[in-house]
């Protein structure tokens, strides 16, 4: 075992959340480590393929999936450096005001320990910083006031125009999509080409990835990324009262200890509370800054309820991008839908490919022989869908614990268990009611349901903030509450997920977390 | 630079082809190809290799004569961090051979206890109802990985090497339009 020269931070995860602390930590001078499990991915490595495009995700699963709706988490985690966020949809919707005090106004869930209006500059910042492409204005129908986007919207097509008959006979409200993509030519980068192709990479850099803005940025002013490096555990002094840097393995398997002042644990949200329950000491007996006992707890999902339409006319369903053309917030009210509870964030208008879990061949799973081919000819044309992200409201069944087996370094693989319940049933049910509504208003020849086992998108919780060690894991800036320089960034830290697609309120919260550690180095780091 | 400049403008180093192994050297070849000229099997047994074809074309027209087979073959044959298949996404655990060996012996059992016959020894007819039964997990004393998750691996294979290559998506009349193509069309 070899132990590493001391640095001032240590990052686990070169994603979107790692790549932002990386950037402000490395551009204030300090010397900056990240620990990244996966490849070392260029731009060269992203092939315009869906085959190809499943390298960027998990092998393998250290993770075991239990409970009533399995997280199925292989489809939308990354692997390797540039993380989840070399291969979203750069959907780059905001949370909304009401997502901060559900507790506060509902008695239900959970409060966030900030307002809207502590997050909101750090939205207009990561704008500036890695390019969004909308109009600001028109979303300010539901959402206080901000900067204006640094770039017009994006091109729409056929497939997402015919949506708005329906849209407006429901009485839905459209605006262009906020999404982390560049209209015109941005900082050097060229503007996109519509092929629809985001979801396994940009190697153009017209979508917002870290390998072309925030890790960039940190590479420039000095920061080392080591690949295929794992970590394991985080270390702590005797006294238990800091830490003192990360065990991991490196590209060759052999363990390695790399000593830091600050750690940040910027990886994904299952796999950090799998490090800090790793971690556990006499002093933390029940894993890393776990006196709550919250670690874990709290995970939760996203859902999406999605409608097909099949029109006569071609829709160019090939042209677009994997992110919306159009988005509302129409029914973001918690209570919005009678019987249900929940924010409900709806998109419309996406270019399509033909396989994968995306593609139209799964737009009938039912399907098979020469109907499914029959289909293909049809669908190739004139298919189009719409999407209503649900929220799950934070319950503390759904959670991360350590399983009995283990991994090739010896680590306890984990268990998510994850069930949704009978509100985030209901609003699942809800949306699919109201699209089959919104579809008719099209005029399309024919419309359904993509139903099927209720789906788990995107992952939150298991570090959540709060006001205190005693209903949380960390601040309001992912910092512990137990231990002041062991940081978490990520969803993993939000109490509650809203509807809105999380990487826009990853990369402010990370940015709001990165600022403040690096103002308050000495009282944090000394 | 215009647009058609800029979708190729960084090409690819030779990322694109699967590797297949003929005579003891390493070769580039489309699962198509690798079947047409007859490429050995790594993995695969023979009747595990006709079961797959015959599944695979009853699920998508034309999978057998796509590479089905070579494509599973190869795919089982490599390190799971460098797999390709669907399988991959859908959170199955490696080493996905497991899988492919249970789900294929699960379907033959299955099979034979219905007709007395391996799968690719029914007729399409039946092969249709055997499958319509398989995936809504109606095939009493199934024993394996369920049968609806099965369908869903193998339809969604059968669907990439069908549609999911740039030959299929030109023979629907897609275009492909890449950043960066996959070599040897695939």
């Amino acid at each position: 075992m070899a132990t590493h020269e001391k640095v001032d931070v240590v990052i686990v995860g070169a994603g979107a959340s790692g790549s932002t602390y990386a950037a402000v930590l490395a551009k204030a001078g300090k010397k900056v480590v990240l620990l990244e499990s996966g490849p070392d991915w260029q731009l060269s490595d992203l092939i315009s393929s869906d085959f190809w495009g499943r390298r960027l995700k998990p092998a393998g699963a250290p993770f075991q999936l239990e409970g009533k709706n399995p997280y199925g988490y292989a489809y939308q985690a990354g692997w390797g450096v540039g993380g989840a966020a070399l291969h979203y949809f750069a959907n780059f919707p905001r949370l909304l005001p009401n997502d901060f005090k559900i507790k506060s106004e509902h008695g239900r869930a959970l409060d966030w320990p900030i307002s809207y209006e502590d997050v909101s500059p750090y939205y207009d910042k990561v704008a500036d910083d890695v390019g969004v492409s909308g109009d600001a204005k028109a979303e300010e129908i539901w959402r206080p006031p901000g900067k204006p986007y640094p770039m017009p919207p994006m091109k729409t097509f056929k497939n997402g125009q015919v949506w708005l008959k329906g849209f407006e006979a429901a009485g839905i409200r459209m605006v262009p999509a906020a999404v982390g993509m560049n209209s015109t030519e941005y900082k050097g980068r060229p503007a996109c080409l519509y092929d629809g192709w985001c979801h396994v990479g940009c190697p153009i850099g017209a979508l917002a990835n870290p390998l072309v803005t925030y890790l960039a940025e940190a590479k420039k002013a000095g920061a080392e990324v080591r690949a295929r490096s794992t970590v394991t555990r985080v270390l702590t002094n005797p006294q238990g009262n800091k830490v003192t840097g990360v065990e991991y393995y490196d590209d060759r398997k052999e363990k390695q200890v790399q000593e830091a002042s600050v750690v940040v644990l910027a990886a994904w949200s299952g796999q950090n509370p799998r490090i800090m329950l790793n971690s556990a000491t006499d002093k933390h007996p029940k894993g890393l800054a776990n006196g709550s006992g919250l670690l874990g707890k709290y995970m939760m999902a996203h859902f999406a309820s999605g409608t097909w339409a099949m029109f006569d006319d071609d829709v160019e369903n090939h042209m677009g991008t994997t992110g919306a053309q159009y988005m509302s917030y129409e029914r973001y009210g918690k209570t919005d839908h009678k019987g249900a509870f929940g924010s409900t964030f709806i998109v419309a208008g996406t270019g399509q490919k033909t396989s994968d879990l995306g593609g139209f061949a799964n737009a009938r799973p039912d399907l098979f022989g020469s109907p499914l081919a029959e289909f293909m000819k049809r669908a190739k044309r004139g298919l189009t869908r719409i999407g209503a992200f649900g929220e799950e409201m934070p319950n503390i069944e759904n959670r991360i614990e350590l399983a009995g087996d283990k991994d090739e370094f010896g680590m306890p693989l984990a268990k998510i268990i994850h069930s949704f319940d009978q509100d985030a049933v209901a609003l699942w049910n809800a949306n699919f009611e109201e699209g089959l509504q919104i579809a008719k208003g099209t005029g399309a020849k024919e419309v359904w349901s993509a139903r099927g086992n209720q789906p788990t998108i995107h992952l939150f919780g298991g570090t959540i903030m709060g006001t205190g060690a005693d209903n949380s894991v960390v601040d309001s800036h992912g910092q512990t509450h137990e231990i002041a320089n062991l940081y978490v960034a990520g969803p993993g830290i939000f109490p509650t997920e809203g509807a809105s697609n999380p990487t826009y309120t990853i990369f402010a919260l990370s940015l709001r977390g990165a600022e403040h550690l690096a103002k308050n180095w000495s009282a944090v780091a000394g | 630079m215009n647009p058609i400049q800029r979708r190729a403008f960084v090409k690819g180093a030779g990322l694109g082809a699967l590797a297949f192994t003929v005579g003891g050297a390493q070769v580039l070849l489309t699962p198509a190809q690798a079947r047409a000229e007859g490429v050995p099997l790594r993995t695969l047994k023979p009747d595990e290799a006709e079961a797959i074809e015959a599944i695979g074309e009853a699920l998508v027209p034309d999978a057998r004569k796509a590479g089905i087979a070579n494509f599973i073959d190869q795919q089982i044959s490599i390190p799971a961090e460098q797999a390709l298949l669907e399988a991959r996404i859908l959170n199955v655990k490696p080493p996905y051979a497991n899988f492919y060996r249970a789900a294929i012996g699960a379907i033959n059992r299955a099979s034979e206890a219905r007709a007395n016959k391996r799968f690719a020894e029914l007729d399409a007819e039946h092969q249709h109802e055997f499958i319509d039964q398989m995936r809504q997990n109606k095939i009493d004393g199934w024993q394996g990985p369920p049968g609806g998750f099965v369908y869903f691996v193998m339809r969604s294979d059968a669907v990439d090497v069908v549609y999911g290559t740039m030959a299929g998506y030109e023979q629907l009349g897609i275009p492909y339009m890449p950043h960066i193509a996959p070599t040897q069309r695939w």
